[in-house]
């Protein structure tokens, strides 16, 4: 019987050893069970950020005009920030949605220099992860009872924190939402919105790849093709993203003189401003959506455009599906920044230490980045604002393109999580 | 050769053949090397997954974990190496053993607790699920990409050679795989009791096989294919996204019963599995190349499904009146 067993497990490690291709199977797997071994040293690093974060910035955030970096006034020009000065210290209660990601320490950086050029303070809370939901609300219980002068907040559940919402306007405290809207705030709680505008940063994606292509398009004899892979067609802000390329495009190509149409994917079809006649238009631009958001379908989508010959620039609108195309560049080898070779424009979204090697090397022509850093700095001045007593307007962020030349600018690089 | 026609597999090779044909007649992109290559890409982890999973079908059983336990040994293997800096080999083992350890936990569950196999496999489905993307903190995470060194394990499945040139060097290790498995499912004690079991447990357990350790042994194979599948899986996408994986398990257990493993159990075989594998790629890979919204895919191959099953079960009935 024994022996059987011992067979099994014998032929199991040759195929085991197969696969691992290279005599090392001397070499003993980790001794520690799989499972705990990663456990016990995630638990450390979750625990310990939180704390340091917070200690950290309202200590640190005394008055400091001086500081101040020459660009930073540049920021609020044309916003309805621009002038705001704070009427005393305030110090606000800042709940982000956790400290786990380089995205909230981005926001965190941003709250920090709209805190030190207004020479306010702020106090940031979050829970160990996104999905500590009842945590956060807490968190936000606490900070009522400590009557801050206004609260920011990145909800991590928008509807189990109707209630705070609630108490804290009963309580007469101005909260700023970031990142995240709340669209069933009880009215008056949230004096503003200060969160990314999808169909702003899906235009700026095709606002830059346009500059890429706009001799290619002009002095093409045959009609150019442009792609565009959607992770889904029913996530609000993917819909936006998506349509806010396809309509910035049509407009940018249409403003020169050619026309366009829009096929594929039939909700982006119909929903998109103007879907033009494919057989008379010189650019179409082809819409994919994969069946299940997983890298491997989204290659899929993306390679079964990337292969055509006409195709001269292709857009993923998140990070799913930009690393798909990737994937499927890794075999077509189409995708660079000289248009003159012939190089196909490759544009992403997010960031992710894979988009973010290809644009340094310039196998993406660039991609968008949302900006948690803006957020966390218009969100101080939206509260510094409401506690002077004024009136504040939701405040839709942009996207902000990078590319290898600018992925390492002090207002670029924070915002890029690997 | 009469009887050549009546296999299933044999059958579903034809039909794989002419699809190909039809896919290629109709989209000139998808006639292009590259495609093969990325249909290869796509296919390896299937196949792998789709081997290990067809000894639990045939013992009567099914094992759902096999897609989310893939991606959660894949994170774990790359999160070692990201933050810990492992060596690709230490990690490329530890997802393979952690494969093998949750097939054992499944096997225990339905051979020696009496768990049905649908919903012990769908509670370590949603266990390694779960404990995948709690291991890294949420994030997604990458493998070493193949334009690093630590990137080699890529080369097992697919040689790059400057830009333009990729061999499938994949077809060796996985043809080498395949033959070792034939030989265990048909010349093996392993795999013969592993038909036995599917056949009829309580006779081969009187007969004096020790059932328990068999079953589980069935189980255990599949674990240790869903963590070898890992490796292919982190080898042909760019990231390991944690949450995902749901659904993926499907592709290799309809890739099984489409290649004639029975799904009331004690029929199946190695190359019938293989040749399913080859039928649902091409179909997936395909569809969208002629212009097929994705959706239809999951209904084409649902449709497929029903198609592979009805015939088996026309099969017995037939057995059985005679």
């Amino acid at each position: 019987m024994k022996k059987k067993i011992l067979a099994t497990l014998l032929s199991v490690a040759m195929v085991a050893t197969l696969v691992a291709g290279c005599g090392e199977t001397a070499e003993a797997p980790a001794p520690a069970p799989a499972e705990e071994a990663p456990a016990a040293d995630e638990a450390a690093p979750a625990e310990d950020a939180p704390a340091a974060d917070e200690a950290a910035p309202a200590e640190e955030a005394a008055p400091a005009e001086a500081q101040a970096n020459p660009d930073t006034n540049d920021k609020l020009v044309g916003t309805p920030f621009e002038g705001v000065t704070a009427n005393d210290a305030y110090n606000f209660a800042m709940d982000v949605k956790s400290f786990q990601s380089t995205y909230w320490q981005a926001a965190v950086q941003g709250m920090e220099m709209a805190a030190a050029e207004l020479g306010v303070t702020y106090d940031a809370h979050g829970p160990n992860s996104e999905s500590d939901i009842a945590d956060q609300v807490n968190m936000i219980n606490a900070d009522i009872n400590a009557k801050p002068a206004g609260i920011g907040l990145a909800a991590c559940d928008t509807t189990a924190v109707l209630d705070s919402l609630q108490a804290a306007k009963d309580a007469g405290i101005p909260v700023v939402c970031f990142d995240t809207g709340v669209a069933n705030a009880p009215d008056g709680s949230v004096v503003a919105t200060v969160a990314t505008d999808n169909t702003a940063a899906g235009a700026v994606a095709a606002e830059e790849m346009y500059a890429a292509l706009k001799d290619t398009i002009a002095n093409a004899s045959a009609p150019v093709r442009i792609g565009e892979v959607n992770q889904d067609a029913t996530a609000l802000n993917i819909q936006q993203r998506g349509l806010g390329f396809i309509n910035k495009m049509t407009e940018l190509i249409k403003a020169d003189g050619k026309s366009v149409a829009v096929v594929g994917n039939e909700f982006y079809v119909n929903a998109c401003d103007d879907k033009g006649d494919e057989k008379t238009a010189d650019v179409i631009i082809e819409v994919a959506v994969p069946a299940q958001t997983t890298v491997e379908l989204s290659t899929t989508e993306a390679s079964s455009i990337l292969s055509k010959d006409d195709v001269i620039g292709i857009f993923g609108s998140n990070q799913v599906t930009a690393e798909g195309l990737l994937a499927a560049d890794d075999n077509l080898g189409k995708l660079g920044s000289d248009v003159a070779a012939g190089d196909v424009i490759g544009a992403g979204f997010d960031a992710g230490s894979v988009i973010k090697a290809a644009v340094e090397s310039g196998q993406l022509y660039g991609a968008v980045t949302q900006s948690p850093l803006m957020m966390g700095y218009y969100a101080i001045y939206a509260l510094t604002k409401a506690a002077n007593g004024d009136t504040v307007a939701d405040y839709p962020t942009g996207g902000y393109w990078y590319n290898a030349a600018t992925m390492n600018d002090a207002e670029i690089a924070p915002n890029l999580y690997d | 050769m009469k009887k050549l026609f009546k296999e299933q597999k044999f059958i579903v090779l034809i039909v794989a053949i002419v699809l190909y044909v039809i896919f290629a007649l109709l989209s000139k992109e998808f006639r292009r090397y590259t495609t093969i290559i990325q249909m290869l890409d796509f296919a390896y982890y299937v196949v792998l997954m789709a081997i290990g999973v067809t000894f639990p079908l045939i013992t009567g059983g099914v094992d759902l974990s096999i897609g989310t336990g893939m991606i959660c040994y894949a994170l774990v293997g790359g999160f070692m190496i990201r933050n810990y800096h492992w060596p690709v080999v230490l990690a490329m083992l530890l997802s393979v053993l952690f494969g093998l350890v949750i097939g054992i936990l499944n096997g225990t569950l339905v051979s020696v607790m009496g768990l049905p196999p649908f919903l012990a496999t769908l509670c370590t489905c949603m266990i390694t699920r779960g404990l995948g993307t709690l291991l890294v903190n949420k994030q997604a995470v990458p493998w070493p990409t193949n334009k690093v060194p630590e990137g080699w394990f890529h080369s097992i499945f697919k040689l790059t050679i400057g830009r333009a040139t990729k061999i499938p060097t994949g077809l060796i290790p996985i043809a080498i795989i395949v033959i070792i498995m034939m030989f265990v499912l048909n010349h093996t004690r392993v795999g013969r009791y592993t038909i036995a079991i599917g056949s009829n447990r309580e006779a081969t357990r009187l007969s004096g096989v020790n059932v328990r350790i068999y079953h589980i042994a069935a189980y255990a194979i599949c674990g240790l294919f869903a963590g070898l599948a890992s490796i292919a899986y982190a080898a042909a996408t760019p990231t390991v996204q944690p949450g995902t994986g749901a659904g993926l398990e499907l592709d290799a257990i309809g890739a099984a019963i489409v290649g004639g493993v029975s799904a009331a159990g004690g029929v199946g075989s190695i190359e019938g599995t293989v040749i399913g594998v080859l039928f649902i790629q091409i179909l997936k890979i395909g569809l969208p190349f002629i212009g097929l919204e994705a959706n239809w895919q999951q209904i084409i191959l649902g449709l497929i499904l029903i198609g592979a099953v009805l015939v088996d079960v026309i099969k017995k009935r037939k057995e059985a009146a005679l």
